[in-house]
């Protein structure tokens, strides 16, 4: 399916002779990928390695009253068992260091490594680690928020200023509940999402052993080489430049390897026994042990006034932090700012809090808070648009952001809005691709109901008098807003060192910085980025980026910002390389620039006024959904997901990113229910955890980029990688809605809650209700 | 209330002779070994990956005896006698058409998956060399793709097919079938 290319292309931009931004070549690890000659963590090995395997927790909440290592010492093989009392410095983390390398007094989540195990085979690794034996005293599970937060329950980290309330944000602006008092119109509801599992394919693995020269050196997959030295460094009380990381092929992130793991294993490891080591995670060590995508449960109260226009919005989101910080800080404060979505709000409360429990920790994934936010938020606006008898579109034109409008936090939104154009485009093209929606200002009469196949007979919709057995289909729209690049006054900068060699003209080029390409392709964007200022082809470009002793720090591969700030620093010290090349005689000249965004600033505590982001991306997806009320399963049929993209450096890379998004969203509408119980994970395989596979992805799935400028990416850039994830699940229950007429609240959509909320709807023959185990639903159709 | 556990009896070792790739690899291995740790970490052939070890995901997709088979469910003393072909095994001076056709189709992000589903879809092609786009889509069924690819996967699975069906036509009244694996 080719990508449809709309509107500002190259806008402002001297045409460049030889025309690289706006290409697709193929990829540069393109051979080695199809022959499996690529390197991942797990394949890589060292001469004379030790294996390492980690003990884990594998219970929630307990204090350690010993842990006996002479039974796996005993074990032949076993070299050595490291513990708390072996690691120099014990504690590391992303955004706030609370996280043990080694367990130390207490286990606060079933993932925690308590000890670690060294050993001159796997096997013998293996069962060392069985043979540890740790002594422990059960404590109270701290098994889910509210719990938490009730008085006289066990602290999950004792000592911390707010109990087990990890964070808390508030947003307000206007009044929001005297806008609510003086509405035409309020609708209320409650969502509920689940954990989401990363499930990359590569599982946690690396190797790690000492230099000559004193450094330490961790060969694995991560998202922010130069944060996991700066981690590693300090639990080993090493400076910076003792330790280096290099990244092999990475085997998929999608934010799973924002946080640390097995690195400061291997490294402890290497650097304690002067040994090369290895480690590689099992699957169900890696569905432990890395944080997830946050629970939450999101209340939310919306009001309209007579004519259609949003007066007022009160949410509060309470997130599963799990038991450590991660990223939730970020995450919660990225999420309660979007509860009112891509809406101007003239009144808000916004409140949201992470909440610290026994459960696995909970980061970054993909969307950062932005998907659960917005499945309440699109769903609102849907309800209500249903709710005064509007068309989902045209209440969305009337309420959609536009360039200058404030953000709930009291500033005018960065420059280059494109909320209206992404929902314009997708809601025309969803018409012509599917014969099915909406004219922009009216539903299509009976449009969603025509069949799409000859011979098969279905019912319009209608919650009255449902042939409860046929399949219906049903279509839904929402959008979608994301921050790309980091929020809150987090630094923001990336830096890229530029080489040019020749005599006379600039002959070739060596780009330093160190991006992690995490299948992304973000490595040969950056070339693009360079070879177009250099007027070279790409084949004369090189890129150093998997080494933080060899490249210089990009910032992480995440909030969709490598295109953006690493690709501007490319492109500036490209430029300032260029400028140094006709006042030397020399034949090698050498630029480095450090690209610094325009500055965000943390919120007001009390009011939460601030500048939060320096960029947003904008989307819009329409979908069509078949539902089978006989067995509650839902299908995607297709889907149309639209993206402002500013400027596509890579327009094949784009469409991968769109159409691998929405396989990721499908499963998480559809399929990926990450359960947990009392503190334990009952889905640690994925017999039980469902990842979609090629006949779930929907034979039609249209990408469609908008061209809006950013004022500040290389050629206009901005990301968009994380924004298939952000309108899909609000769409698809607008879709189910359209098929069988009933509002689900709860995420995933599986068959028995379809099944439920149809059974819960008037004009359906009642059936005997068995409650799903394990799932709190707060019923909301 | 803690559970003490003992250590394994050490298994006797078994010789195995396994036939990869057109070569005789003689091993002497615990029996509970699978083909595929035998495959990565006793023949260094690390293109076949281990992602989940218990028949979820097809990354360790390998043809045996010509069919498409999870080499983690596969004891390596069960394969003596059979032939083992491993992603390594495929294309020779050139690429193997599908080896070819992923690349033209942009059908990967990270690659992990990549061997895996070049594998199966070998199998479906030496089967079926003129295989319908439902053929397709199941042979790559078992074959998870996290990041995504799924789409690109499919239509590198129909360019692979033209073209051998291409190199069939070329080489005219001949048997163009692959070499056997
Ligand atoms: S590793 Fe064999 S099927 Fe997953
Ligand atoms: S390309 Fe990453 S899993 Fe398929």
């Amino acid at each position: 399916m080719g990508m449809l290319t709309l509107g500002h292309r190259r806008a402002g931009m001297p045409p460049a002779p030889r025309d690289v931004v706006g290409t697709s070549p193929p990829r540069p690890d393109a051979l080695a990928k199809v022959t499996g000659a690529a390197r991942y963590p797990g394949d890589l090995s060292r001469p004379g390695q030790l294996h390492l395997w980690a003990v884990l927790a594998g219970r929630p909440h307990a204090r350690i009253l010993g842990v006996d290592a002479r039974p796996a010492l005993a074990h032949p093989g076993v070299v050595a068992v490291l513990t708390a009392a072996d690691v120099p410095r014990n504690r590391f983390g992303l955004i706030e260091d609370d996280q043990p390398v080694l367990a130390e007094g207490v286990v606060r989540w079933v993932g925690e490594r308590v000890a670690l195990v060294a050993a001159e085979t796997r096997e013998a690794a293996a069962t060392g680690a069985r043979l540890v034996e740790v002594t422990y005293e059960d404590l109270p599970v701290v098994a889910d928020p509210a719990t938490a937060l009730a008085p006289g329950t066990p602290l999950v980290q004792p000592g911390r200023p707010d109990g087990n309330l990890l964070t808390e944000v508030r947003i307000r602006r206007g009044d929001a509940a005297g806008a609510l008092a003086g509405a035409a119109t309020v609708l209320e509801a409650t969502f509920t999402t689940t954990w989401q599992e990363h499930a990359f394919l590569q599982p946690e693995a690396g190797v790690a052993w000492v230099e000559d020269d004193g450094r330490v050196v961790v060969e694995t997959a991560g998202q922010w080489a130069h944060d996991d030295r700066r981690e590693v460094a300090s639990t080993l009380g090493l400076p910076d430049e003792q330790v280096v990381i290099r990244y092999a092929a990475i085997g998929g992130a999608f934010g799973g390897r924002e946080d640390l793991t097995v690195q400061p294993l291997l490294a402890l490891a290497a650097w304690t026994l002067r040994r090369p080591v290895a480690l590689v995670w099992d699957r169900t060590e890696s569905m432990l042990g890395h944080p997830k995508r946050h629970p939450m449960s999101i209340r939310a109260r919306w009001g309209v006034d007579g004519d259609g226009r949003i007066r007022g919005v009160e949410a509060d989101l309470t997130a599963d932090a799990g038991a450590y910080a991660s990223t939730s800080q970020e995450v919660v404060k990225a999420a309660t700012l979007l509860l009112t979505g891509a809406y101007r709000v003239p009144n808000v409360a916004l409140h949201g809090r992470a909440v610290l429990t026994n459960n696995v920790p909970t980061g970054a994934f993909r969307g950062f808070g932005a998907p659960q936010a917005q499945f309440a938020a699109e769903s609102m606006v849907a309800r209500l648009a249903e709710a005064i008898g509007d068309d989902p579109v045209a209440f969305r034109q009337r309420n959609l952001y536009r360039e200058g409008d404030l953000e709930p936090t009291g500033r005018p939104l960065p420059a280059g809005v494109g909320a209206l154009a992404t929902l314009e485009a997708c809601a025309a093209e969803a018409r012509r691709r599917f014969g099915i929606g909406w004219d922009g200002l009216g539903r299509v009469p009976g449009a969603s109901s025509a069949p799409r196949q000859a011979g098969e007979a279905v019912p319009s919709a209608g919650t009255d008098g449902i042939a409860r057995k046929r399949p219906r289909r049903g279509v839904g729209i929402a959008c979608g807003i994301k921050n790309l690049g980091y929020s809150f006054g987090f630094p923001e900068r990336a830096t890229a060192t530029v080489e040019l060699y020749g005599r006379g003209e600039v002959e070739r080029a060596t780009v330093r910085i160190g991006a992690a390409d995490v299948g992304q392709g973000v490595h040969l964007a950056l070339r693009q980025i360079a070879a177009d200022g250099l007027r070279l082809p790409l084949a004369a470009v090189a890129l150093v980026a998997d080494d933080s002793a060899e490249a210089p720090d990009a910032g992480s591969a995440s909030a969709s910002r490598l295109t953006l700030v690493a690709g501007r620093a490319v492109h500036d010290a490209v430029a300032a390389a260029r400028a140094k090349w006709p006042e030397t005689d020399d034949e090698r000249v050498e630029a480095t620039v450090t690209y610094r965004p325009p500055a965000t600033t943390p919120l007001d505590p009390i009011t939460g006024e601030g500048t939060p982001n320096y960029c947003y991306g904008y989307a819009a997806q329409a979908v069509e959904v078949e539902v089978d009320p006989a067995t509650g399963v839902v299908r995607v049929l297709g889907v149309v997901s639209a993206h402002d993209v500013g400027r596509a450096i890579n327009p094949r890379a784009i469409e991968g990113q769109v159409e691998g998004g929405v396989a990721q969203a499908l499963g998480y509408a559809l399929l990926e229910d990450f359960r947990m119980a009392d503190g334990f994970v009952l889905t640690r395989t994925w017999d039980d955890y469902l990842l979609p596979t090629a006949l779930d992805v929907p034979d039609e799935i249209v990408p469609l980029v908008l061209e809006t400028a950013d004022p500040n990416g290389p050629f206009g850039a901005r990301g968009m990688a994380e924004l298939p994830l952000v309108p899909f699940l609000p769409a698809v229950a607008a879709a189910i809605h359209d098929a069988v007429g009933v509002w689900l609240t709860d995420q995933p959509f599986t068959p028995e809650r379809v099944q439920f909320a149809l059974d819960d709807s008037p004009g359906t023959s009642a059936r005997v209700r068995t409650p799903s185990p394990a799932t709190s639903s707060d019923d909301g159709s | 209330m803690e559970t003490t556990i003992s250590p394994p009896r050490p298994v006797p070792l078994q010789p195995v002779v396994l036939h990869v790739n057109g070569s005789d690899h003689p091993l002497l291995l615990e029996p509970r070994r699978t083909l595929l740790d035998a495959l990565r970490d006793d023949l260094g052939l690390t293109g076949t990956k281990k992602v989940c070890d218990m028949g979820n995901c097809g990354a360790c997709t390998v043809l045996v005896d010509g069919r498409a088979m999870y080499s983690c469910l596969l004891l390596a003393v069960d394969c003596a006698e059979r032939r083992v072909t491993t992603i390594e095994g495929l294309g020779g001076p050139a690429l193997d058409p599908i080896q070819e056709a992923f690349v033209a189709a942009d059908a990967y992000q990270c690659g992990f998956c990549t061997p895996g589903q070049i594998m199966s879809l070998r199998a479906l092609l030496d089967a079926h060399p003129d295989p319908s786009d439902a053929q397709i889509a199941r042979a790559v069924t078992g074959n998870l793709c996290r990041c995504g690819a799924y789409r690109n996967i499919l239509r590198a699975g129909r360019l692979a097919a033209e073209i051998e069906a291409d190199r069939r036509a070329q080489q005219g009244g001949q048997d163009g079938n692959a070499p056997g694996r």
